[in-house]
């Protein structure tokens, strides 16, 4: 459960990124953050993750408050997280095998079983083939859905992802859209940012709409 | 196998892949550690062998007391009571003057001179074998020996022990020195090093913060880069020395054979080979510590 209590985050010489949030996201939800770029979405997920501190207001990330964890501690929360950055952010030097490696390796897990879960994890967003290639040699959608698999692999309970669909046409972005929503059919709760998911929202997703820092208004679709 | 020692052991591995990968920068690296730590371990060796050489010497210096001339044979018995009761006296061995004309005649070229001589020229003496070498002790010795009566000279023999020894205590000035300003060199190529490597794993960095990596996860491959370059540097400190020092030794045994002595520069032993590895270790460790340090995190949360 991830509770927001009068968040407000503030870059240094700049303006509110934030202000005033609150909100409650259960287990297992699908939510969409939408809202114009310059919105606030991506900050919204940075401080969802744990990569962020709010500058005032509270965080709680199953009943953790993250603006008082010390900062050794906040590694561990965002281990909870599974992130799909934006602008992927694969590694370059290392195929797509090594990648996916790479949250195992954090977790300490090596070896036989962190070769099981690499594939599974590759074999889940359809890129069980591609293990041996390097990412550039990708297409845009199979670098998304990479980094998808690279954000799956811990098997985190909740999937983070700032504008996952951005770059693609209409066909890949639905296969990223649906691969979403068969890890939110599995239990984990899905967030993801975009500008354009209306129409593709499904049953009881929840859609929050950000503009200019405030959280306009946050509904339920039935 | 817990998480701890699978966690060394992956940054352990990840780091010799990532030297086996640049095998040729690797070596380089470690070359110029190597070169830089091979001057002062070479001039420690040298200096050590020196010492060495130095208190072999010293075994056979001892102490002449010469009697006056008129002295009687009382003062004599005195003299040597008084040497027999000093302390810092190891032995006493009295040679009267009869006996050292005799000496002296002995090494036949003087015999038409001693033969010449309407008396003995040559005083009663006394040769000292101090118990300590220490020049501070021996200099009080040497002063207490000539305020005793009937005392005509004291010399000490070796002066040039003395100064040998004085030349040596500035070489180990002189190595401290150059091994501590080599030192900050050491900490400038492996910092700068470890530095270039953080750079080109910016990315990499980047993104297993992002994703939770701890601040030790990161740290380690890069203390281990560290701690192996100074190991390669310091065991190439040590070849290369061995080398120089092998090097000299060819030209050293016909020299030293000229002054009938069979010296020789000795090779690293096994303290200074660990001393040497370790210290290398430890720069390593400390200079990509600070680097890590310096770099990472600054811009993170």
């Amino acid at each position: 459960m991830i509770t927001f209590d009068n968040v407000v985050k503030r870059y240094p010489a700049s303006h509110e990124a934030l202000s005033n949030i609150s909100f409650t996201i259960e287990q297992g939800e699908m939510v969409y953050v939408t809202g114009h770029s310059g919105a606030g979405k991506s900050t919204l997920l940075k401080l969802i993750a744990a990569i962020e501190r709010p500058t005032s207001g509270t965080v709680l990330i199953n009943n953790q408050n993250v603006s008082k964890l010390k900062e050794s501690t906040l590694p561990f929360i965002r281990r909870k997280f599974g992130l799909v950055f934006q602008d992927h952010k694969l590694l370059y030097d290392r195929n797509c095998y090594h990648n996916v490696a790479l949250p195992l390796a954090i977790n300490g897990i090596t070896g036989a079983e962190a070769g099981k879960r690499i594939r599974a994890a590759l074999d889940k967003v359809g890129l069980l083939s591609k293990e041996k290639a390097m990412p550039i040699t990708l297409s845009g959608g199979e670098q998304q859905r990479l980094a998808i698999a690279r954000a799956v692999v811990s098997r985190p309970s909740i999937l983070v992802a700032d504008e996952p669909t951005g770059n693609l046409d209409k066909n890949y972005a639905e296969d990223i859209l649906a691969l979403f929503n068969a890890f939110q059919q599995v239990g984990v709760t899905v967030i993801i940012a975009t500008h354009d998911a209306l129409g593709t929202v499904n049953q009881n997703n929840k859609v929050m709409h950000l503009s200019q820092g405030k959280l306009m208004n946050v509904e339920t679709i039935v | 196998m817990n998480l701890w020692l699978t966690q060394h052991v992956q940054a352990c591995k990840q780091v010799l892949a990532r030297f086996s990968g640049n095998a040729l920068s690797t070596l380089l690296i470690a070359l110029a550690i190597g070169v830089t730590l091979a001057l002062p371990v070479v001039l420690y060796t040298v200096l050590d062998s020196l010492n060495g050489l130095v208190s072999d010497v010293k075994k056979d210096s001892h102490i002449s007391v010469f009697l006056k001339k008129d002295i009687g044979e009382a003062a004599t018995n005195s003299i040597r009571d008084a040497l027999d009761q000093n302390a810092s006296i190891k032995s006493v061995l009295f040679v009267p003057k009869d006996e050292a004309l005799q000496q002296l005649a002995a090494t036949n070229a003087n015999e038409d001179i001693i033969n010449s001589l309407e008396e003995n020229p040559l005083p009663d003496a006394f040769f000292i074998e101090p118990k300590s070498l220490d020049a501070v002790a021996v200099d009080r010795l040497k002063y207490e020996l000539s305020q005793l009566d009937g005392v005509e000279q004291v010399i000490v023999d070796g002066a040039w022990i003395k100064r040998l020894n004085y030349l040596l205590s500035l070489g180990k000035k002189a190595m401290l020195v150059l091994a501590v300003l080599l030192g900050l060199a050491l900490f400038a190529v492996i910092g700068n090093t470890i530095r270039m490597q953080i750079l080109t794993q910016r990315a990499e960095i980047e993104v297993s913060q992002l994703i939770g990596a701890t601040k030790g996860f990161i740290r380690r491959p890069f203390l281990y880069s560290g701690a192996l370059y100074g190991l390669f540097g310091g065991l190439l400190a040590l070849i290369i020395a061995c080398g120089v020092i092998y090097a000299f030794n060819q030209s050293l045994v016909a020299l030293a054979a000229e002054y009938q002595s069979n010296f020789t520069l000795n090779f690293p032993n096994l303290t200074t080979t660990a001393a040497t590895c370790l210290l290398a270790i430890g720069v390593g460790l400390i200079s990509a510590y600070l680097a890590v340090s310096k770099l990472l995190f600054k811009s993170f949360n």
